[in-house]
C-alpha cells in the first residue's frame, strides 16, 4: 500500500453533534488547498501518545479546504477517542494523514443504497455529498437510537432531503435489511456502523454478489479463540529466513530486521502495511484484504502463517 | 498483537567520501568551477511521511544532519539503512524543467513546490551532478558531496504525482557535513579548493 504524508494540521471547529459524539473540522495552517479525496476516504489521526486511529471523512469532498471527521467518545475504548474529545479544540494542533480510499463508490452503478449506523454514518455524508453532485440515484438509510444521538443529522437531512430514510430505535422504527429485496442489476449497497447491523444487512443480502456489497468496519474481527503459532518467513529478494515467535507479530520482526513497513492502524484494517507473498499458507486475520486477493497479499500486522511463508520483500 | 516499543534506530551515516561513489569520484579530476550558487530554501520534516517545514535558519552539525531534522534523529524512512544522508540538496533548475514539461515525460507540466520534493536544501545555480567527491561551502558550513540522489517510488506515493522518470538523474545530492554551523536562505554557494 502507498506511503502517505503526513501533515500538522489546525482545528478551525469543534463542537458536539451528539452527547459523545464531537465533529471536528481541519483546515492546513499554510496551504490553501489539502490533499484532493474521494467519498468513502478515511484519514488516519495520531494522538499525543503515537497511536493511530482511523477516522472517516464526512464532509464535501469538493471542499478542498476542509477536512471533516465525527469521533464518537469510547469511555471503554483503546484511548484514541477520549484523547481526541479532550484535546481537540478550535486551533489545537493535529497529526492528520492524506486520506486513503478503501471504500470507494462502485463507478458506473445505475443506483447506491447507503446504510449507517450511528458513528458509521461518516463515509455516508461523504458518499451522499459525492453522488449528489454528480447526480446519481441513491438512498441514504441512517439508522440511531434517537434524533439527539443521530450524528450530524442535520447535515444528513440537507444534503440528501427526500432521500434520507431515518430509522430511530427509540421511536419503534428499526431498518429492516429485509426491504433490501432480491439482488437487482447494478445496485450496490455500502454499509458501514455497528458489527450487528452489518451482519444483518449481509443475512438481508444473501442471495447478492459480493461486488455488490461494501462494508467498512473501523475494527478487527474478534477472534479469542485464535491461538498464534510460530513460523519462519523467507524474504524473496536476499533468500534471508527470520522466525516469528508465538507472541510477536509479523510487522514486528520485519522491523527488527531493519525492513521499513509503513502501517497505521496495526489491526488489519487500515491496508497500509500489506505486502505479497508466495508459496506459503497464509493465515489471513485482517478486514481489509478483499478474499480474491488474499492469495497473494496479507496484512503482516495480524496475519501469520502456518509453518512458514516466502514475502514478496 | 505484540508491540515493538524500541525507540527509533540510531541514525547509521557513510562519511561522504567513504561512499562507493564519492571515494572514486574524489579521486577522479573534472567538474564545473568557477560557479557561485546560492541557498534558495531550508526544508526539514521531524518524521518520516511528515510534510516538509521551512525554516529561516538552520544548525547542521558536522557528522550528524540538520537538528531537527528525520534523518538527524534516526527517525526517517531510510535511517535504517546506512548511506550518506546527512544534508541533501536538489537544483531549483531541476524543478523548474519539471514545471515546463522538459523533456515532456509524462502528460503535462509538474508544479513541484520547495516543500513537497524532501530533500534539505533547494538552491539556484549551483552544478550538483559535479559535485561528488568535491567539498563546497554553503554560507560558513562545508559540505562533501557523497552520491547522487536518485528518486524514489515512496517520493512518488507521498506525492501523488509521477515524478520518478522525469527527476532522474537531476534529483540531487547527498552530502556528509563536515564542517557545521548556521546556514540561512540567501547563503552564497561555492566550491571548496583543496587548499581550504
Amino acid at each position: 500500500m502507498s506511503a502517505r504524508l503526513i501533515m500538522k494540521l489546525r482545528v478551525a471547529s469543534a463542537r458536539l453533534t451528539t452527547p459523545d459524539v464531537l465533529h471536528l473540522s481541519f483546515i492546513h495552517p499554510s496551504r490553501p488547498e489539502l490533499p484532493a479525496w474521494t467519498p468513502g476516504a478515511h484519514v488516519d489521526l495520531r494522538t499525543a501518545s503515537g497511536k493511530i486511529r482511523q477516522y472517516s471523512l464526512c464532509g464535501d469532498p469538493a471542499d478542498r479546504a476542509h477536512y471533516e471527521i465525527a469521533i464518537k467518545r469510547e469511555d471503554a475504548g483503546r484511548g484514541g477517542s477520549v484523547w481526541a474529545h479532550a484535546n481537540l479544540d478550535v486551533g489545537a494542533e493535529a497529526h492528520v494523514s492524506a486520506p486513503r480510499n478503501n471504500f470507494p463508490l462502485r463507478e458506473n452503478a445505475h443506483r447506491h443504497i447507503l446504510i449507517g449506523g450511528g458513528i458509521g454514518v461518516t463515509p455516508m455524508l461523504a458518499m451522499a455529498h459525492g453522488l449528489v453532485a454528480t447526480n446519481q440515484d441513491f438512498e441514504l438509510h441512517f439508522c440511531a437510537r434517537s434524533e439527539k444521538e443521530a450524528p450530524m443529522l442535520a447535515e444528513a437531512k440537507a444534503i440528501c432531503g427526500d432521500r434520507l430514510q431515518l430509522w430511530l430505535s427509540t421511536s419503534g422504527r428499526r431498518f429492516d435489511p429485509g426491504q433490501l429485496g432480491p439482488v437487482r442489476d447494478g445496485v450496490h449497497i455500502y454499509a458501514c456502523g455497528p458489527q450487528r447491523l452489518l451482519d444483518a444487512v449481509r443475512a438481508a443480502a444473501a442471495g447478492w454478489p459480493d461486488e455488490q456489497i461494501h462494508a467498512e468496519v473501523f475494527q478487527a474481527t474478534l477472534d479469542e479463540n485464535f491461538k498464534a503459532e510460530p513460523f519462519d518467513i523467507m524474504l524473496a529478494s536476499t533468500g534471508a529466513v527470520l522466525h516469528v515467535p508465538a507472541d510477536r507479530s509479523l510487522l514486528a520482526v520485519l522491523r527488527d530486521h531493519g525492513i521499513q513497513m509503513p502501517s497505521s492502524c496495526e489491526l488489519g484494517v487500515c491496508g497500509s502495511c500489506v505486502c505479497g507473498y508466495r508459496d506459503g499458507v497464509v493465515i489471513h486475520r485482517d478486514v481489509v484484504i478483499p478474499l480474491g486477493a488474499r492469495q497473494d497479499r496479507m496484512a503482516p500486522c495480524v496475519s501469520r502463517a502456518r509453518v512458514s511463508v516466502t514475502l514478496d520483500l | 498483537m505484540s508491540v515493538d516499543v524500541k525507540g527509533p534506530p540510531r541514525p547509521r551515516m557513510i562519511e561522504a567520501f567513504e561512499h562507493a561513489a564519492g571515494a572514486i569520484a574524489a579521486q577522479t579530476p573534472g567538474g564545473a568551477t568557477g560557479w557561485r550558487g546560492s541557498l534558495l530554501h531550508i526544508h526539514i520534516a521531524p518524521a518520516a511521511s511528515y510534510e516538509m517545514e521551512e525554516l529561516d535558519e538552520a544548525i547542521c552539525v558536522a557528522g550528524r544532519g540538520i537538528e531537527g531534522d528525520r534523518y538527524f534523529s534516526g527517525l526517517g524512512t531510510y535511517s535504517p539503512k546506512p548511506d550518506v544522508r546527512e544534508v541533501t540538496l536538489i537544483e531549483q533548475e531541476a524543478l523548474d524543467a519539471l514545471n515546463r514539461n522538459d523533456p515532456p515525460l509524462q502528460s503535462g507540466p509538474l508544479k513541484i513546490e520547495p516543500r513537497d520534493h524532501r530533500r534539505n536544501l533547494t538552491v539556484r545555480g549551483v552544478p550538483l551532478n559535479h559535485l561528488v567527491g568535491r567539498r563546497f561551502r554553503v554560507g560558513e558550513v562545508v559540505l562533501r558531496g557523497g552520491r547522487l540522489n536518485f528518486p524514489c517510488k515512496y517520493l512518488e506515493e507521498l506525492l501523488g504525482l509521477p515524478v520518478f522518470l522525469p527527476l532522474y538523474n537531476r534529483s540531487g545530492l547527498n552530502c556528509g557535513i563536515e564542517r557545521g554551523g548556521i546556514i540561512r536562505p540567501g547563503d552564497p554557494i561555492t566550491m571548496l579548493d583543496e587548499s581550504e
